[in-house]
């Protein structure tokens, strides 16, 4: 009779924690079923689903401004993911040499960026480049973002970086490779695939940042979160975006399904984290 | 090996000049009566103190530990069980469901915040299915608002340690005749505490100053710490206390981040 129970008490505590898990995936992805639902409904009003049509799908090329913000959102985080992830791994490099309480140092200058809230992050850099002789728009949101985004890369790629046998790159120069060499022949292919991941966190968090960027932008230069901001509840609303955003969680999860098969193939680690 | 110190010397320039510069200017703003935008000659002040006790930062203050503390409890309460279902869980696809937590992230923040927004007036599209909501203005909805947003965050960091935690001490406790629930409070809670001070860390900051998600779900009506900030910068033009608040924000968050280095550290539990 005990041992019943016991099996009983054990199924019943699985259900429960399944129960959990699937209330807590609910509650995250509420929203975007809204959204996605909502980028289907053929009426503009919100609060009732008239009929079903894919006509706000068109719109995104049609809403001159919020394309122009698509294109400004796309652009920022592709070349700010491409500086960021340059520069945070050579600087990664770097920090790995260094002797152990420096790179402790250099670690705590890393963090404060990945620590601090958003908002103070926002205004910090709106105060220093009110200082530099550049005019708000896009240049001053661009060097944000590449700001807020080295970071991850770096945090992403010591790790790895810790575990490589150094002496393989002394090994190299003393082969005849200049420093250079050593680092792109050597060090970089062991730790691409951190390096891709680090990448990967830029990109996301250039892509769906709104905070730092509104504190950064100026001269009307919008991505698509400062244009969602500057017309919410505003007859400029336009529900296209509701059509872009559950275009971008559809790829994403493509994306992903498409990484996972190939990393059972490959039986590749440390792709997703 | 030291060949390659020097790779580090740039970022450290860069990182002077857009982390220390301006923490040393927002030191000098709130204590000064320095202008920012003539930058001439300044006295020292303490001004901007006063602003603290201004009923209304008080008040946001207040909600800003109050709605962050409870929302960060919630997602701790959720987010645990859920960490360690998904990292016992035995399945071909396990890296496929954990990362599915977080796709949410890919869509536009704003975007979810609105469409919470929308279900919680009493005109939507929850009316459909007969039910009709009034949360707008109430603590329930920023509550529901936050915790959607960050679960995520708690649910992550958790999920590492538990997955990364040596299965054989779970079954030596079992073996010297812990129970499971003995098991779990003396053996695996306490080997996943760094997990939970990350997830709660990473949980509380993104709450606590936030400034579109409680100004959308209270309609405007419930003040947060970051409100107070967009408002002296960007409407009010009060740089000097916008200033005072973002420092002492910071100093917060640095005696928090203290807290975590002394589980974590090089702070690799952060990502």
């Amino acid at each position: 009779m005990m041992n019943i129970l016991k099996i009983i008490g054990k199924f019943f505590q699985k259900r429960s924690l399944a129960f959990i898990t699937i209330f807590a995936y609910g509650i995250i992805y509420l929203p975007i079923a809204v959204i996605a639902f909502l980028s289907f409904n053929e009426s503009s009003k919100s609060y009732i689903f008239t009929a079903f049509s894919l006509k706000w799908y068109g719109e995104i090329f049609l809403d001159e401004r919020l394309f122009e913000a698509i294109v400004n959102t796309i652009m920022v985080a592709l070349i700010s993911t491409l500086v960021a992830t340059l520069v945070g791994t050579f600087t990664a490099i770097g920090i790995n040499s260094l002797r152990k309480r420096n790179r402790a140092k250099m670690m705590i200058l890393n963090n404060i960026p990945v620590i601090n809230p958003d908002i103070v992050t926002g205004v910090s850099l709106m105060l220093v480049f009110g200082l530099l002789p550049i005019s708000f728009g896009m240049s001053t949101m661009l060097l944000a973002h590449i700001f807020f985004s080295i970071p991850f890369v770096v945090l992403s790629v010591l790790p790895k970086l810790k575990e490589l046998d150094l002496n393989l790159f002394d090994a190299a120069l003393d082969l005849g490779c200049t420093k250079f060499q050593g680092i792109i022949k050597v060090i970089i292919p062991s730790i691409k695939t951190s390096i891709l991941a680090g990448a990967l966190i830029a990109f996301t968090m250039s892509i769906d940042d709104f905070v730092i960027s509104y504190f950064t932008t100026g001269n009307g230069f919008q991505n698509v979160s400062i244009w969602i901001y500057s017309r919410i509840g505003r007859r400029s609303f336009n529900p296209a975006v509701y059509s872009y955003n559950t275009l971008v969680v559809f790829i994403t999860i493509i994306i992903l399904i498409v990484i996972n098969k190939l990393g059972y193939n490959k039986k590749t680690k440390g792709m997703i984290r | 090996m030291s060949k390659l110190k020097k790779l580090s010397i740039p970022y450290l320039v860069w990182m002077s000049l857009l982390v220390i510069l301006p923490t040393i200017l927002i030191v000098l703003l709130s204590v000064t009566d320095l202008d920012i935008f003539t930058l001439g000659s300044f006295q020292f002040t303490l001004d901007s103190f006063a602003y603290l006790v201004h009923p209304e930062v008080k008040i946001a203050i207040v909600n800003s530990i109050r709605l962050s503390g409870v929302a960060t409890l919630i997602s701790f309460l959720i987010g645990y069980p859920v960490a360690y279902y998904l990292a016992n869980m035995k399945s071909k696809n396990k890296t496929l469901i954990v990362s599915f937590i977080i796709i949410p992230v890919w869509s536009n923040m704003l975007l979810r915040i609105i469409a919470w927004e929308k279900l919680f007036y009493p005109n939507s599209i929850l009316n459909m299915f007969g039910i009709s909501l009034d949360l707008i203005g109430t603590d329930l909805a920023i509550l529901i608002g936050m915790t959607s947003m960050y679960l995520p965050f708690m649910v992550l960091p958790i999920y590492s340690v538990l997955e990364k935690m040596d299965r054989s001490l779970i079954e030596a406790s079992k073996d010297l005749g812990a129970g499971t629930i003995q098991t779990f409070f003396k053996v695996i809670f306490p080997l996943s505490l760094s997990g939970v001070v990350s997830g709660t860390i990473m949980t509380l900051l993104p709450s606590m100053t936030a400034f579109a998600l409680p100004e959308r779900l209270s309609g405007g009506k419930t003040l947060l710490i970051g409100n107070i900030i967009e408002d002296y910068f960007m409407k009010t033009g009060n740089i000097n206390a916008g200033s005072l608040i973002s420092i002492l924000l910071m100093i917060v968050i640095i005696m928090m981040f203290i807290g975590l280095l002394r589980f974590d550290k090089e702070g690799e539990t952060l990502i």
